[in-house]
């Protein structure tokens, strides 16, 4: 049986996907992108989602890489910007199941408002980037994309261009790639990107690029196409076609691989043909590279900077070049791989990491949270305090708002509630609300945890929609979660975050209840109210150091030899009383500590 | 590289929500009423959630970089910031340290490890020279325990080259009126505190 189709470039990506056994697959459409999900949709074994933005597409596609599926997310040129604050974070932590990200490029701009060249996002990334040249090598690419995402555990880059992306051609159908199911494992030194971790794995991304570069040398996807004439063309993607097309007789270096460049491979072109051009739509990207190796090559000079090209256009460009002289060879200066900063010097001293204040009631949300089995998404501010020693309640932190999507994604993967979003209230106005909508939009099943204290507590208590407070101190309309919630169809419950027991039993609802619900648990920020409630007495007879009210970390309670005891910075707040079994904790009201 | 010679370089580190910040902005103000050219760099954020503070201060007749790994002084509000502070300074450089205020970071209140003890000891090791001070005390006298900031910026004006009225001037624009009173008197008590100027 012939199984050959004849398939637009985007439809090939889709069956690629299905192919290379993805299992998920996400968009916000945008032409020249837009059929790569829709046929996805078609096709048996992948789960197609439309997600409000591209920012919570790719954040959705985070947490089914985490929870092991390989996950395909495409987008326009432009969407790629929107999503590049969960994908320059995404780049640290790397993937689980492999994660390929397409973007495709519009010049000319048919259909867009500008034309960008995308293919610096992998440069800035420092990922690699797949570029296909027909519909064959958009459907085969995929699998190498997911393959290379798995091997170097980074997200891949998958450029198309609109004239591959609409552009038809014969795919011959491959055996379809079973890929094992990664386990996820919760590991916060690659997940939870702070400061502390982060510096980790930036370090690793810079030694991944090089061995990145090695694979480009080696890979086949990069190949030296001998020609008969006495110049060579560089080029990628369906812009290869163009040239080979205008110039068969020349030496090609076709790049699959096109980023990080094979700058030996490039070297080595220059050894067989005395003159080299670049020819590339849009900025001269390969061109920068070539000329940063010291070697003299004919680009944007000839070729035009803007626009789409064709055969007949690269034909013209070169033409009046040809039987110039060659540019003077010289041999080329390969840069060294880069040095990474000296790490910081041994100290045995104590080290003092910020702690959730004594008296933040918003600590009871953990507590009663880790409770049970769910991954939790946490997202950036105060509250991703909790993933810290004894809390250890948060499993990831990639930007601001990717909580939602994040858990929506994984749980999506795994076809159950198995992780919750945990984020505080001025980061779901930011970019949370759009992660919930498509949350709700999608069914998603999972717990929103929202902690809210009506203010952007961790850059110093600014004003935001919830609170209505403004940078002058005037007040506007207040947005309130649970009436947002009731207007785009999502289960709410509105606690106060003081009653530990209400927070208790609404988590313990809403875990035994299927599908996608939030809880807004409400109170101050304790650095705003600075109040003394009063302070905590410890009966020693009862007391056995069980550790139940340390593990809530409080930053007030000590443990002493068979014992705690309760410091000055107590608030009397009152949590650790209600998570003691034995009686031994007793809240002792209006007390003044001196 | 080494410090330019006509530049001074004054680190303040103490735990979030200590008064770093205000403090490097006495000695600022005080060094800019010097005539002096003044250069300063913090970090935000963590703040005011327990976590170690680190403020740099620069003055001279010229001054370029805001920020230099090895500073002249520390100034810490807290005994182990203080510990932290020598690996930060100079060779010969001189330490100024809030000795009885201890505050424990997470990992030594849940006794998984200890807090370090003898920093006359340490800083002895290092060739340091040392001005341990009871700022506690003096702030609690003053009349505020919070004031430990600028007692031991009292403490720490015996050791630098500023007139009496630059300080002053210091205080007046860095401290809020509201609690400027007590920090003067903090600020004395710190600067009497020393009995003599190393």
């Amino acid at each position: 049986m012939d199984t050959t189709l004849f398939l637009m470039g985007n439809e090939a990506i889709a069956y690629g996907a299905a192919r290379a056994g993805a299992g998920f697959a996400c968009a916000y459409p945008g032409t020249p992108s837009t059929e790569i999900i829709e046929t996805a949709a078609g096709l048996g074994g992948i789960h197609a989602e439309w997600c409000v933005n591209e920012k919570v597409a790719l954040e959705t596609a985070v947490g089914c890489s985490r929870a092991g599926v390989r996950t395909l997310v495409a987008m326009k040129h432009v969407g790629l910007n929107v999503a590049a604050d969960p994908l320059l974070t995404l780049t640290e932590t790397g993937v689980n199941g492999g994660l390929v990200i397409v973007s495709s490029d519009d010049p000319g701009m048919n259909s867009s408002q500008n034309e960008q060249d995308s293919r610096h996002y992998a440069r800035f990334a420092k990922i690699p980037m797949l570029e296909p040249s027909d519909s064959q090598e958009a459907y085969d690419f995929v699998a190498e994309a997911f393959a290379l995402s798995e091997e170097f555990d980074t997200p891949v880059l998958l450029r198309s261009s609109t004239k591959l992306s609409h552009g038809r051609g014969q795919v011959v159908q491959r055996e379809r790639i079973e890929p094992e199911r990664i386990d996820y494992v919760k590991d916060i030194t690659k997940h939870l990107m702070v400061p502390q971790w982060a510096r980790l794995r930036t370090r690793f991304i810079i030694e991944r690029l090089e061995r990145l570069r090695e694979r480009a040398e080696e890979s086949s996807l990069n190949a030296l196409i001998e020609g008969a004439a006495d110049f060579g063309i560089i080029s990628s993607g369906v812009v290869h076609q163009y040239a080979r097309e205008a110039f068969p007789e020349a030496w090609h270096l076709k790049l699959g691989l096109s980023y990080p460049l094979p700058y030996h491979k490039i070297a080595e072109l220059y050894e067989r043909v005395p003159k080299v051009f670049v020819v590339e739509e849009l900025d001269p990207f390969i061109e920068d590279h070539v000329r940063m190796l010291g070697l003299p090559v004919i680009g944007k000079e000839a070729i035009p900077a803007d626009g789409e090209l064709e055969p007949d256009v690269v034909f013209a460009a070169l033409q009046p070049y040809l039987d110039a002289e060659p540019p003077q060879r010289r041999s080329p200066l390969f840069p060294p791989a880069p040095r990474l900063s000296d790490p910081a010097p041994e100290s045995e001293l104590p080290v003092r990491p910020p702690v959730l204040c004594p008296g933040c009631r918003h600590r009871s949300v953990f507590t009663a949270l880790r409770r049970h089995k769910l991954a939790a998404m946490g997202d950036i501010g105060c509250y991703m305090l909790g993933a810290d020693p004894p809390l250890n309640a948060l499993d990831s932190s990639l930007c601001m708002g990717a909580s939602i999507g994040m858990m929506a994604g994984f749980n999506q993967a795994l076809g159950r509630k198995a992780a919750a979003a945990v984020i505080g209230d001025s980061t779901f106005f930011h970019s949370g609300i759009t992660a919930l909508i498509s949350a709700s939009y999608n069914e998603a099943d999972g717990l929103v945890m929202i902690l809210d204290n009506r203010t952007t507590a961790m850059t110093g208590h600014q004003g935001h929609p919830g609170s209505g407070v403004r940078p002058d101190l005037t007040e506007g309309p207040a947005v309130t979660i649970q009436e947002l919630c009731d207007g785009i169809h999502v289960r709410c419950t509105t606690i106060d975050a003081k009653d530990y027991e209400a927070i208790v039993d609404a988590i313990k609802t809403e875990v035994a209840t299927p599908g996608l619900g939030v809880i807004v648990a409400e109170a101050p920020c304790a650095l705003l109210v600075r109040e003394k409630n009063g302070t905590v007495l410890v009966d020693d007879e009862r007391c056995n150091l069980c550790g139940l009210c340390l593990a809530i970390g409080c930053p007030a309670i000590a443990p002493q030899a068979d014992t705690v005891s309760i410091t000055d910075a107590c608030t009397g707040c009152g949590l650790c009383v209600e998570v003691c079994k034995r009686g031994a904790l007793t809240l002792s009201l209006g007390e003044e500590a001196s | 590289m080494s410090t330019a010679s006509d530049t001074t370089t004054v680190a303040l580190i103490g735990v979030g929500g200590q008064g770093i910040l205000l403090a490097a902005s006495i000695l600022a103000e005080a060094a800019s009423a010097e005539g002096l050219e003044v250069k300063a760099s913090e970090v935000h954020g963590m703040a005011q959630r327990g976590g170690s503070v680190l403020s740099t201060v620069r003055f001279g007749a010229k001054v370029f970089s805001p920020v230099f790994r090895h500073p002249d002084y520390v100034l810490a509000t807290e005994l182990l910031e203080g510990f932290r502070g020598l690996d930060m300074l100079r060779e010969g450089g001189t330490l100024v340290c809030a000795a009885t205020t201890r505050i424990l970071p997470g990992s030594v209140l849940r006794r998984e490890e200890p807090y370090p003890e003898d920093l006359a000891a340490a800083a002895e090791v290092r060739g340091v020279r040392l001005l341990a001070v009871d700022a506690e005390g003096l702030a609690r006298e003053a009349g505020t325990v919070r004031a430990v900031n600028v007692a031991l910026m009292g403490a720490t004006s015996t050791v630098m080259p500023f007139a009496a009225e630059s300080w002053q001037r210091g205080l007046e624009r860095a401290v809020p009126a509201k609690i400027l009173a007590v920090n003067e008197k903090a600020f004395v008590l710190g600067r009497d505190s020393v009995v003599t100027p190393a």
